[in-house]
């Protein structure tokens, strides 16, 4: 039943839902911000390049130049007296919070019930969304990990000098793009459909869908080796009679889409990190450690999109099978 | 783009910008942000400081009022001579008393001056002689330890006599040094103690007269002014108007488990902050507010009132039992009326609505029969019995006789199995024995063979007391619906399969809920019961009685108890049983006339260990007349108890067959021109396997007794702890969503908002059974719900839906809460079930403020309420307990002449013969004992004869023209009893407790208002009672009781002296 204005209205005025709420406007805000401020830099970048005269003495690269400013200002009081300005307006906004929206506390823990849907901390949906198309082992202690390892070697591998203490786009181009999908194309996307799209049974309903406990959804995923048969009974005679043949055929077979799909987004990246003369002086300066750890992590970073229309479009549940992870 | 003229210098956006009014705006905006949560820290989350200030402003102006009123009305009182005199009788012993007062007073001053002036000495030396003391015994008794043992001694003996100097008050006001050593000053402590006692008790006797006298002034203004008085009122007043914001809060941490089920928390209710009328420090017990006069009748929003039943409160002291408990709700929210009464999603035990609110008894008194100040809960227990629910589903407690027959049978045969176990092995041991190799072995063989035979009869004995345990027990359980066996006999057959399908369009008080029947289901299950019952043999055939006196019986015999007839606004009558409206229409007339003679016949015994009905077949093989009854109740075939009895609770009324044929016959007329479609396949085998299957699907046998299902269990959820299953464990169905928003299934919207709780799914399930299967595909009908829909009232339905919201796992409560009665109460409790159970509360009063079924009924009303049944309130102190055993087994008091009543002939309404087993008469006699606070052993006084004298003082009274007893009291002259309203003397002797009889001669009128029994008979004279009336000479001076002396006339009245006496008043002038 779609229409259903009320759960929507339930959904979005839920006390725990008040920080995804707010991220629908937030985060929209800043980026188009950022990317203002960005391109209000190229163009000044590219304004000082043309008049070397200029570049000389302009000193405040956010700024266009005038003879008649400061060219240098205090943080004391330019920079801290806009910082108290926003401690205080944050103040208020969370008083105001507070004060409107009690804490909301629910009954007395009961073992033999659970609630329905149960849902992680908003800040911990995009996780729990992951459970959803991967194997826990993947999805809770392997990815997380490479994403927190991911982070911070982003210094180690970043061979683009440009861009330190001002706002570009331009020059950026690849992180910036690799920062807008990563957070937001995925981790916050995850966030708002664990909010506002799983309902009772976490399963997946659209907006002003009711969200009715006792819907059944037709959900029979398969695993992609099923698609092609495999159960091992071409291999059963190579092997020992005491080896399990099915798994050693489906774990043999998962290999070949994996290593299939590395190497054509290993090249693929590949590509696109030297599409422009710019980028291919950026990728020049790196060495092959940082080149191989880029690729891994952005390949790792593609998968799970692509993990996700895997399911959602043909109902794959794990490409790669074995008794001790699934992909 | 570059341009020709220098653009005008913009000034520097940083340094030449001011910020000082945003920051300006933002630090307004944070004062209020921190004003508003000052705002909220007083006023927004403390709601309950306005209803305080409101409670003080409305109570103080209520208290000046009423201590205006009182004040004068005390002015008034104090002017009058009775109080001056007492004031001044007062104030003399006052005058006598002071100089002596004065004196203790000043002594005791001294004393306690004397003491504090030594008190520092004292704790010093005291301290130091203990430490030294102690010092000493820690040093061992070792040689090397001699010398300082020795040292420890000499300087406790050093503190021992050491000297203080005290700074002594003396009586003449001067002070003088004493000095004390540590023995002195002990003494001289005690001493000054045990003075100061003497002198304070010495005081309250020179006292006492004062105090007297102010007694008698207070005691005196009390009775003429009942209430608070003018210094309590005003120190009220003092204390609401200086009422101060504060949380008031019961706390109790009961040992064991917690109350209102918070896992390891207390009780902590501060419902009282804002119920100030509640608060017994505010508002005294003696003080009932409402909200007139606080006024503020029209308020909806002033929780104000006093608990509108204090004397709960008595027995529930608040400091114990708190709110909550029984109430329900969050005791310790307070920052809204929603979050406190706990009506939100997150609180499981949310407020119950008043109509509810009984429901809160239930949670611990789930073991009552009867709740005193729960009326709806009482109706809803009631119902759950009368409506059949208890057919379906269990509830502990509830009719648990059936479980115990059913572990009797099974004990029985789990010995009978041994019994037969052992009879093999005594064969085996006895072999073993007779071909053992030695003679010890042979010995110890034979032994265990013995052995065991002597067990067997042991076996036997336990099998005895239980089968006799299986008689009572029997005889006690009654099933909830009519015996399906004998329809064949009963019904009309046309009539069943109408019945199944449209069983409330027949009868819309039906006790049998409507089934969703397909019309083929309804066909085969009457089609297998046609076919299951017993076929015959025909009954007598009866003539035709009259009808008109037939309805004059069933009006006046006391049917409509029990039964109501007439449909709508002309029904009359009790709801415990069947509507007999259209009766005629389904019952055979021959049937009628023999259950109506007695309706506990059977026409086959039913043998629970064979599983099947006996036939005259079974007892003629073993020679046996066919004949069963509760002398007759053992099974030929295999020795045990039989049910001999229907089921029924329906009792023998002890008609002639004259009067059952006139009552049945009046029944017959009762019906309308309804035509039945002819159900000729009733006798078409092939419906029967089908029809069985139904009737075992749909529980049909835990109502009713069905040949081949007796022992069918109940089929329905077992509801004992229904009331606290979490609400996610009830399927709401496709109304889920709809239940939390507040819309009905009617698409309307429900008047509490949501809806999604238990008091919803309850309310909504009894209305509409099925209603929770909305919309569902469920093609085959047997998948869906299948509870009937009981015929309810909306009253029936909010009764049934508070007993089952109080009904708790009990194990959530403290133990100690639970009410486990013992002694007298558990009497009581015990004798309700049954009292319940047989639906006595038809016609009698027992308890104080409850009504009866009869009393409503329209022949019974003014001058005719002398013609109901006697009220029983008094009755465990009124009869001897061996007559009322004896009168409970057999109400007519005579083993042949059955045809009347045994105590008030003269009344129209019958007592009828119940065929209570023995445990239930002794369970009957014991209740009524208890109720009337009687001690369970009786033990009858001693009644002294009465000399010839007294015998002619007595007589003289008891025909006195002020007191015609003979006038009203039934004397055996069925002429004059035609028109006596009071019971025989003769049975006086047997049946009355002479201290009642005497209790009940001087105030009749307060025991049973409205009473024909004249009161104000005697007057309270000297220490006795004295006759009212004109006194004959003889009694002009007897100096004894006369009372008593009556009572003991009437306990030892002979036939012959009533025969004589009764002659004399009829014959004599004046006595009509």
């Amino acid at each position: 039943m779609f229409g259903d204005w009320h759960q929507l209205w339930v959904i979005v005025s839920n006390p725990d839902n008040v920080p995804v709420v707010a991220l629908l406007f937030l985060v929209p805000f800043f980026t188009w911000f950022g990317l203002y401020q960005g391109v209000k830099n190229d163009r000044l970048i590219a304004r000082l390049e043309a008049d070397p005269e200029l570049a000389r003495t302009h000193h405040r690269k956010t700024q266009p130049y005038h003879p008649t400013w400061a060219k240098e200002v205090h943080v004391w009081p330019y920079l801290l007296r806009m910082e108290l300005l926003v401690a205080i307006i944050l103040t208020v906004i969370l008083l105001v919070w507070a004060l409107t929206i009690n804490a909301p506390l629910e009954e007395p823990a009961n073992a033999a019930i659970t609630m329905n849907p149960a849902k992680a901390p908003w800040y911990f949906l995009g996780l729990q969304e992951m459970l959803e198309y991967f194997d826990p082992w993947i999805a809770g202690v392997v990815m997380p990990t490479l994403i927190i390892l991911g982070l911070m070697a982003i210094p180690f591998i970043d061979a683009n000098p440009l861009g330190n203490g001002y706002y570009t786009y331009r020059q950026r181009r690849f992180a910036v793009w690799t920062f807008l999908v990563g957070l937001e194309g995925l981790w916050i996307m995850l966030m708002l459909i664990g909010t506002f799209i799983r309902g009772p049974g976490f399963m997946w309903f659209w907006p002003t869908q009711t969200w009715d406990p006792d819907r059944i959804e037709f959900q029979a995923n398969r695993n992609l080796d099923q698609l092609f048969g495999i159960n091992g009974d071409w291999l059963r005679h190579l092997l020992p009679a005491s080896w399990n043949a099915e798994i050693w055929a489906k774990g043999l077979f998962g290999i070949i889409p994996v290593a299939l799909y590395f190497l054509v987004a290993a090249w693929v990246f590949y590509k696109v990190i030297n599409a422009t003369p710019f980028s291919r002086k950026v990728f020049g300066r790196m060495s092959l450690v940082q080149t191989v750890v880029m690729e891994l992590l952005l390949i790792l970073m593609l998968s799970l999109p692509l993990t996700i229309f895997l399911r959602l479009l043909f109902r794959i549940k794990y490409v790669w099978e074995t008794p001790w992870f699934s992909i | 783009m570059a341009s020709q003229q220098p653009p005008p210098t913009p000034s520097d956006p940083i340094t030449s910008r001011s910020l000082a009014g945003w920051l300006l705006l933002a630090a307004l905006v944070l004062m209020a942000a921190l004003g508003w949560s000052i705002y909220q820290e007083e006023v927004g989350l403390r709601p309950w400081r306005a209803y305080q200030s409101r409670f003080s402003r409305v109570y103080s102006a209520f208290l000046e009022k009423r201590l205006a009123e009182r004040q004068a009305a005390e002015k008034a009182l104090q002017a009058t001579p009775a109080y001056q005199t007492l004031r001044a009788a007062a104030d003399a012993a006052d005058r006598v008393a002071r100089p002596l007062d004065r004196k203790i007073e000043q002594e005791v001053a001294l004393a306690d001056q004397q003491r504090a002036a030594m008190i520092a000495a004292f704790q010093t030396a005291r301290s130091l002689v203990g430490t030294l003391t102690y010092d000493y015994s820690q040093i061992p008794d070792a040689p090397g330890d001699r010398s300082s043992k020795q040292s420890a001694l000499r300087d406790l003996q050093q503190a021992i006599h050491e000297r203080h100097v005290v700074e002594w008050p003396a009586a003449d006001g001067t002070v003088s040094a004493r000095s004390f050593d540590y023995d002195q000053l002990n003494a001289q402590f005690n001493e000054l103690l045990d003075a100061k006692a003497r002198l304070m008790q010495q005081r309250g006797q020179v006292d006492q007269p004062v105090k007297d006298a102010q007694d008698k002034l207070a005691a005196f203004v009390a009775q003429r002014l009942p209430g608070l008085n003018s210094s309590q009122l005003a120190g009220l007043l003092q204390s609401a108007q200086s009422l101060e914001y504060s949380i008031h809060q019961i706390y109790v941490n009961p040992p064991g488990k917690t109350v209102n089920y918070l896992g390891g928390g207390a009780l902590v209710d501060r419902c009282q902050s804002c119920h100030l009328g509640m608060d017994p420090t505010l508002v005294p017990p003696s003080l009932t507010l409402s909200r007139a006069d606080l006024g503020l009748a029209g308020s909806k929003n002033a929780p104000f009132e006093s608990h509108s039943e204090r004397a709960l409160l008595q027995i529930h002291p608040l400091e114990t039992f708190g709110c909550s408990t029984c109430h329900g709700g969050n005791g310790r929210a307070l920052d809204s009326v929603e979050t406190a009464h706990g009506r939100y999603e997150h609180w499981p035990w949310p407020l119950y609505y008043p109509e509810n609110s009984q429901a809160g008894c239930q949670n611990c008194h789930a073991a009552d029969a009867w709740t005193d100040y729960a009326p709806a809960l009482d109706r809803g227990r009631y119902l759950f019995r009368v409506k059949g629910c208890i057919g379906c589903h269990n509830y502990k407690g509830f009719d648990d006789q059936a479980t115990q027959l059913q572990d009797a049978q099974h004990s029985i045969q789990q010995l009978e199995r041994q019994k037969a176990q052992n009879l093999i092995q005594v064969a085996q041991l006895n072999h073993l024995g007779d071909t053992a190799t030695s003679n010890d072995l042979a010995q110890r063989y034979y032994a265990d063979a013995t052995n065991l035979t002597v067990r067997n009869s042991q076996i036997e004995t336990q099998v005895d007391v239980l089968d006799s345990r299986s008689h009572d027990l029997l005889q006690e359980v009654k099933r909830v619906a009519p015996d399906l066996k004998e329809i064949r006999l009963k019904l009309h057959r046309d009539w069943i399969p109408y019945w199944l399908e449209d069983t409330h369009v027949f009868d819309p008080y039906a006790q049998m809920p409507q089934y969703r029947l397909q019309p083929d289901e309804a066909q085969a299950i009457a089609a297998f019961i046609w076919q299951d019952a017993v076929p015959g043999p025909p009954l007598p055939s009866q003539p035709p009685g009259d009808p008109n006196h037939g309805q004059q019986l069933l009006e006046t015999r006391g049917c409509l108890a029990c039964h109501s007839i007439g449909e709508g606004s002309s029904r009359m009558g009790g709801d415990y049983a069947a509507n007999l409206s259209r009766i005629g229409e389904k019952d055979n007339y021959d049937y009628l006339v023999r259950w109506i003679l007695n309706p506990r016949i059977r026409t086959a015994p039913y043998c629970p260990f064979e599983h099947r009905d006996l036939t005259p077949a079974d007892y003629a093989r073993h020679n046996l007349p066919f004949v069963f009854d509760l002398e007759h109740s053992r099974c030929p075939n295999d020795g045990h108890e039989l049910e001999v009895q229907q089921p029924t609770v329906m009792p023998v009324f002890r008609l002639s067959v004259q009067d059952a044929r006139d009552i049945a016959s009046y029944l017959e007329t009762r019906k309308t021109t309804h035509a039945y479609a002819p159900a000729s396949y009733l006798d078409d085998p092939k419906w029967f396997a089908k029809g069985k299957a139904l009737v075992s699907f749909y529980g049909c046998a835990a109502c009713h007794e069905i040949a081949g299902l007796e022992d069918e269990g109940r089929i329905g959820t077992e509801l004992t702890d229904e009331g606290s299953k979490p609400l996610d464990r009830f399927d709401f169905g496709f109304l889920l969503t709809k239940s939390e928003r507040g819309v009905l299934p009617d698409g309307s919207r429900s008047a509490r908002g949501s809806w999604h709780d238990l008091k919803g799914f309850f309310e909504q399930k009894l209305h509409q059974p099925n209603v929770f299967d909305t919309q569902r595909y469920l093609p085959n009908p047997q998948d869906r719900l299948h509870m009937p829909t009981p015929a309810l009232s909306h009253d029936d339905i909010e009764a049934l839906a508070t007993f089952l919201l109080g009904s708790i796992d009990a194990s959530q409560l403290p133990p100690e809460y639970i009410y486990s009665p013992a002694g007298e109460a558990a009497a009581i409790q015990k004798g309700w079930w049954i009292v319940a159970k047989y639906n006595c509360t038809g016609c009698h009063q027992i308890a104080v403020g409850q009504h009866t079924g009869l009393e409503t009924l329209p022949m019974y009303q003014g001058e005719n309420k002398a013609n109901l049944p006697p009220v029983l309130t008094f009755e465990g102190a009124r009869v001897q307990p061996q007559w009322l055993k004896n009168f409970l087994a057999n109400p007519a008091l005579s083993p042949t002449d059955t045809n009347r009543d045994g105590v008030r002939t003269y009344l129209q309404v019958r007592m009828p013969t119940f065929d209570l087993a023995p445990d239930e008469i002794s369970a009957l006699v014991s209740f009524f004992e208890a109720l009337s606070s009687q001690p369970l052993q009786y033990m009858p006084p001693v009644i002294h004869p009465l000399t010839a004298d007294e015998t002619r003082m007595a007589r003289e009274i008891f025909t006195s023209p002020a007191a015609p007893c003979l006038k009203c009291h039934m004397t055996g002259n069925p002429a004059h009893d035609q028109t006596a309203t009071a019971p025989n003397f003769l049975l006086a002797r047997d049946r009355l407790r002479p201290e009642w009889t005497k209790r009940w001669i001087l105030a009749p009128a307060s025991m049973a208002p409205g009473t024909a029994m004249p009161s104000n008979l005697f007057r309270y004279e000297n220490g006795r009672w004295v006759f009212n009336g004109p006194l004959p000479a003889d009694l002009q001076h007897y100096q004894g009781d006369m009372a008593d002396l009556l009572v003991r006339y009437m306990l030892q009245l002979t036939p012959q002296e009533q025969q004589m006496l009764a002659g004399r008043a009829s014959s004599g002038p004046g006595k009509k």
